[in-house]
């Protein structure tokens, strides 16, 4: 089973759900090039320009590990990730989990399709986190002050969690927020589960039930949780509902 | 004192504080916020109790906000120094430093934030952030100029050898018994190396002065033009006497120039085509002026025509233009073209069944 995190953080977002599965699956968690641990030295803005760069390393992550039939979980821009990656490699993931997944950010008038964004909201965002590329001043801090609180966090994992390269997450940021993965999610094969929250301002429950609509093979749960982050705000409930599935 | 009396100075404190305060729940909705930041955003206090946290940002720092800080602040409870903009009704942006921590478990959860106004130093950050790209800027343009000078100089030492090796030996033949003919044209063999040399360091002074901002001099009216080009043409021949130069002089017209500079631009221009130029036919340099003050000089010789990818680059300094082995520093071409500048020309090059660089000033509109 493999854990993809979304924008803005690392695989840490997954520590309060991952090890639930450890007795049943072989769990893989990863860092994006550019997020936590990464060697960011290995960046390319061409290959990394759009959402298959990142594609072609799950794909890679999935070939080194010889995975067959393997479980992918996707929070956020990860959702729409693998399912390239299973429509690509049909045989190495069987079974999708996406968690608060958009497949498309920007409206569109014309087709009637919500995405929460008009096209001047996302070249604003874009244009703000070129001018403040500090906003990730706290998650870039080498060493983040004071000790957790929280004694499940060893001083190593502290060190390096949510670091993110900004120039990288820039980039990353704008590959996701134009992608339009809308007419790739009819060909998706595997079985889908989609986790969604209320009250995320980045993907509504109504973006939920437009990918349920469209995959195929897929079912939605809607959560008692707020926010784009229920897998750190309510991870009781990821679990509950991704057991359920598998 | 009365419980008021010790509770009014607290509440001025918070309400009044040159920071804003922010109480907010679990779910991400605001429990409370102080005047001050009440007043940054232009909602009245009892309007933001209740909203989402992530409305009194800019979208992009409220995606930050949801996807960066609060995640932060589950992992590890205490975030300080987020750098982000706070959106007030009126549409006004405002950066702000924040620093937030989490106490408490589940529904009960509750998160504190200090917002403080970090306009200067966000400028501040700005202005470092630029003055790092400008250095990275100007550091590179310096490492290519240091390139460019190393390669300047191996190739000047290259180009230097092969005249010098020729007047070297030409000097140990002279040492010994010869008869008139052999040493008159030992003698003149070492004419040409010596003008060999003496191009280059010519062609050396012009790029160094150019390059340091001089620009090419010129002294208006400082000879007779067509002895400076006979003279130039001489020269080559001495140097190359089996290579045949065909020149159509028809100067009528008044022209003021540097005659000196016209002759080095002439001396480059036939030193390229003989480089280039098909050593089985002539090289033909036409001189005229169809009125006073127009000069136009064209040289051409038949041969490979030049490549596209040369083209563009044929007047930039050191470019060989293909001519690896052949002897040139690169510069020959550069500074005719910068000596036509200076005299407000310009040299245009055609390609067909010859190949002709023309040189007219002025410079054809």
């Amino acid at each position: 089973m493999m854990f993809a995190h979304g924008f803005g953080c690392d695989q840490t977002m997954w520590r309060l759900v991952a090890p639930g599965f450890e007795t049943n699956f072989g769990v893989v968690t990863f860092d994006y090039l550019g997020a936590g641990g990464s060697d960011k030295s290995a960046y390319d803005r061409d290959r990394y320009a759009s959402l298959a760069g990142y594609v072609s390393d799950v794909v890679e992550i999935g070939r080194e590990l010889d995975l067959r039939d393997a479980v992918f979980v996707g929070h956020s821009a990860s959702a729409m990730i693998g399912a390239l990656a299973a429509i690509r490699e049909p045989d190495m993931f069987s079974d999708l989990v996406m968690v608060c997944p958009s497949p498309r950010y920007v409206d569109g008038p014309d087709t009637g399709h919500r995405g929460g964004f008009s096209q001047g909201d996302i070249d604003n965002l874009i244009r703000s986190l070129e001018e403040n590329p500090l906003a990730w001043s706290a998650s870039m801090a080498p060493a983040i002050m004071g000790t957790p609180k929280d004694p499940m966090l060893g001083a190593e994992l502290t060190e390096s969690f949510c670091r993110l390269d900004p120039r990288i997450a820039r980039d990353f940021a704008r590959a996701i927020f134009n992608a339009d993965n809308r007419a790739d999610l009819p060909n998706v094969t595997a079985r889908t589960l989609i986790l969604q929250c209320r009250q995320d301002i980045l993907a509504e429950v109504s973006v939920g039930e437009y990918v349920r609509d469209m995959v195929p093979d897929s079912s939605l749960v809607v959560l008692d949780a707020t926010g784009h982050c229920p897998h750190l705000s309510a991870p009781d409930q990821v679990v509950a509902a991704m057991r359920g599935f598998l | 004192m009365s419980a008021d009396g010790e509770a009014a100075p607290t509440r001025d404190l918070l309400d009044d504080a040159p920071c804003g305060f922010l109480l907010i729940d679990e779910l991400g909705q605001v429990i409370s916020a102080n005047r001050t930041l009440s007043e940054w955003i232009g909602v009245a206090p009892d309007d933001i109790t209740g909203r989402s946290v992530t409305a009194i940002f800019g979208l992009a720092s409220s995606v930050v906000f949801e996807t960066s800080l609060l995640p932060l602040l589950r992992l590890q409870q205490d975030v300080s120094g987020v750098s982000l903009d706070l959106a007030a009704n009126d549409g006004t942006s405002t950066p702000v430093m924040i620093s937030a921590n989490t106490h408490g478990d589940g529904a009960s959860r509750i998160t504190r934030l200090v917002l403080v106004k970090a306009a200067a130093r966000r400028e501040y950050e700005r202005e470092l952030i630029d003055a790092r790209a400008s250095a990275e800027t100007r550091l590179s343009a310096e490492q290519d100029h240091g390139e460019l000078r190393e390669q300047f100089v191996a190739v000047l030492g290259h180009d230097l050898r092969n005249p010098v090796a020729s007047m070297s030996s030409a000097i140990r033949m002279l040492s010994r018994d010869l008869d008139e003919a052999k040493k008159a044209e030992l003698l003149l063999l070492m004419q040409g190396s010596v003008q060999r040399m003496s191009r280059l360091i010519d062609n050396v002074l012009d790029f160094a002065r150019n390059r340091l901002g001089g620009g090419i001099e010129l002294d208006i009216g400082n000879g007779d033009l067509k002895s400076a080009i006979v003279q130039a043409v001489d020269e080559l021949k001495s140097v190359d006497p089996n290579r045949e130069i065909e020149l159509d002089l028809s100067i009528t017209e008044q022209v003021d120039c540097d005659t000196w500079r016209i002759g080095q631009l002439v001396s480059n221009l036939l030193g390229n085509a003989l480089v280039h130029g098909d050593p089985a036919h002539p090289v033909t340099l036409d001189v005229s002026t169809q009125a006073p003050g127009h000069l136009e000089i064209s040289v051409c010789n038949k041969g490979e025509p030049i490549p596209d990818e040369s083209m563009a680059k044929l007047f930039d300094p050191f470019e060989r233009n293909g001519a690896a082995g052949k002897q040139g520093l690169g510069l020959g071409l550069y500074i005719a073209s910068e000596i036509a500048k200076a005299h407000g020309g310009a040299i245009d090059v055609t390609c067909d069944e010859v190949i002709c660089f023309t040189f007219r000033m002025p410079a054809a509109a």
